[in-house]
């Protein structure tokens, strides 16, 4: 089978770049991966790429394809050979390019080392024997656990391009790991590492991450379940946690978004009345509804006594994920 | 194609995004879809709840799936992506898992609420007009053709990803907007981040972060020529619309785009008035473009 790839180059000695064009010969069942060493092997030994296992395991050959971040190794060519049609291939977004399509994770491994992707059992006696970690205890943290640190994630994050400071989707996801792994004892203090600037508030929920992950990390969900331990640990002084803490209580308060408290009680009365032009302007478009009369919903009972319900149980979950892992016998 | 709809409006067109919701009404009645109100049903909680409170989330989401399944439909339509996720998310959790639903019907009935039994799916409008009978309808309707018109599509992220949980067509080549904005006898505009974030979910808590990332679908639109932009969420509305001004004194670039909804762009091809479809209610004023539809405006 003919297969031509259309690869972005990038020399850091001449700093000469380009998208170069290759066909070669592969077999019916060639990955990417195949297809770069075929080039690299018969065609082009100049060009760079990172690979090892070749079975979706070690992480290292993240790249992207038409502007998606796949594994090389786990991406079939033949699809793309029926239907005529040719890729370009070029390194993974949001983090620095080496040369070729080998970038700098440096940058990614930072973040990973922010979060202190440990265990923390500072704060317990040593076990007598192991602890004993039950199944569905396993299962909150086990998709998290299949992160293979390819940075496929990473490369799409819409926030981290505005902010190249946000922790992102691996470290966050990374963070959820050990949140909600029963034998840490980090508490408040590993939470605080990802609360406020560049951290879990900064996510605006593209999917992108979920959505081009090879492992099924699902790292937007794992960065949910951060905000939530966070939200309900009481800790609501970032932005971010005020402005949920807005929607909770429009839900059971009137039954529809309290749109005009959700400036001042985000920003805060100060940063709201510096952007009354701004305000005055949607006032002026019909945007902003009478905060005297606000649009209630009805059956509106029964929305309050389900807050209080659930939350009950709510309390009872975190009371429980708290007390930490069985002793062993 | 199915006539008959439980229509779960949300917070935003119930509210600062009323133009959505009355040029929704209006066109689903030339496209002879029955829209029926939900009583009593509330706000979805958005991705803020669902992050902050998962488990209150779901029973509110199950509330009002089971209040449109009371009042026998079987789809429940909606016209923002934030409801559409969230909503599908619910859903889906609630089918797999007899235990979960059982436990959260236990909640529902405690408190007098609607439970749920799991029959109801979610739609978006813009799937419901975008193929099959929906859209040989669309086709009849638009009956003032939008001709001459360069219309950029603006997907928004929540209507095309997570894939496995929306899965209407593929979340990095879209084409249902562009269908739609064809019928309409437009022409549409492509551009690389018309599948993007327009960053309104933090727009509020990290402002310049979501001024970032909502240049770049602005920016690309106006170099690409396009006269408008036309989005199946009212938050990407909002967005594009209300913050426009900012991301233009933070790029320093004139985007002069107007923003218009989804149903306001098939309801002026479906030759609705300028009234009827509320296009006063814009921050990023559309007149200058909607007068090639309206020449009396």
């Amino acid at each position: 089978m003919q297969v031509t790839l259309k690869i972005q180059r990038y020399n850091p000695e001449t700093e000469a770049g380009g998208v170069e064009t290759y066909t070669v010969d592969a077999a019916e069942e060639a990955t990417l991966l195949d297809v770069l060493d075929v080039i690299k092997d018969e065609v082009d030994g100049s060009l760079s790429y990172r690979k090892s296992c070749r079975m979706a395991v070690c992480g290292s050959c993240g790249m992207r394809m038409d502007g998606a971040a796949v594994l090389a190794c786990k991406t079939p060519v033949k699809p793309l050979v029926d239907e005529g049609h040719v890729p370009v291939i070029s390194p993974m977004g949001n983090l620095p390019v080496i040369k070729d399509l080998v970038v700098d994770m440096g940058p990614f491994w930072e973040k990973f080392r922010a979060i202190k992707p440990y265990l923390d059992d500072t704060d317990s006696d040593p076990p007598v024997k192991e602890w004993r970690v039950q199944q569905e205890e396993l299962d909150q943290i086990m998709k998290e656990a299949l992160c293979i640190q390819c940075g496929c994630c990473v490369s799409e994050c819409n926030s981290m391009e505005a902010d190249p400071d946000f922790l992102g989707p691996a470290a966050l996801a990374k963070a959820a790991r050990f949140v909600y792994d029963v034998r840490d004892r980090g508490g408040k203090s590993r939470l605080e590492l990802v609360n406020g600037q560049h951290g879990v508030w900064d996510c605006t929920r593209c999917y992108f991450c979920q959505e081009r992950c090879p492992k099924g990390v699902d790292p937007r969900d794992a960065i949910a379940k951060v905000g939530a331990r966070i939200y309900q640990e009481g800790m609501h002084g970032d932005r971010g946690a005020r402005h949920a803490k807005v929607f909770v209580k429009s839900t059971y308060k009137t039954g529809y978004l309290l749109e005009t408290n959700l400036v001042p009680e985000t920003v805060g009365a100060v940063a709201a009345i510096k952007d009354i032009p701004f305000a005055m302007k949607l006032v002026r478009a019909g945007k902003v509804p009478n905060p005297l009369k606000p649009h209630k919903a009805k059956k509106l009972d029964e929305v309050n006594k389900l807050n209080k319900l659930v939350g009950e149980q709510e309390k009872d979950e975190l009371r429980r994920a708290s007390a930490g892992p069985a002793r062993g016998d | 194609m199915k006539s008959s709809y439980a229509y779960y409006p949300g917070c935003l067109a119930s509210l600062s995004q009323k133009e959505l919701d009355t040029s929704t009404r209006a066109i689903a009645e030339r496209l002879g879809f029955e829209l029926v109100d939900i009583p009593g049903f509330t706000c979805c909680g958005a991705g803020d709840v669902h992050e902050a409170r998962p488990e209150y989330y779901l029973h509110l989401n199950a509330r009002i799936l089971g209040q449109a399944e009371q009042l026998g439909q079987d789809t429940l339509l909606t016209i923002c992506n934030v409801c559409t996720l969230n909503l599908r998310q619910a859903d889906r959790k609630l089918k797999d898992d007899p235990e979960l639903l059982a436990r959260v019907n236990d909640n529902l009935r405690e408190v007098g609420a609607a439970t749920y039994s799991g029959g109801v799916e979610v739609r978006h409008l813009l799937w419901e007009i975008a193929e099959g009978e929906g859209y040989e309808r669309l086709k009849q309707v638009a009956s003032k053709p939008l001709t001459g018109l360069r219309v950029a599509p603006f997907y928004g992220c929540q209507i095309l990803r997570p894939s496995k949980l929306l899965g209407f067509e593929d979340p990095d080549r879209p084409q249902s907007l562009e269908r739609i904005i064809e019928a309409c006898g437009a022409e549409p505009v492509d551009y690389p981040s018309k599948i993007r974030c327009c960053g309104f979910p933090i727009v509020l808590a990290r402002e310049e972060v979501a001024l970032g990332e909502l240049i770049q679908p602005l920016a690309e639109a106006k170099e690409a020529g396009a006269d408008m932009i036309v989005t199946p969420c009212p938050l990407c509305h909002l967005s594009l619309d209300a913050w426009q001004g900012k991301a233009s004194r933070e790029a320093d670039l004139e985007f002069d785009l107007p923003i218009l909804h989804l149903a306001q762009l098939v309801g002026a091809a479906a030759g609705l008035s300028y009234d009827e479809l509320l296009f006063k209610r814009h921050v990023v004023k559309v007149d200058p473009v909607v007068h090639k539809i309206y020449a009396e405006h």
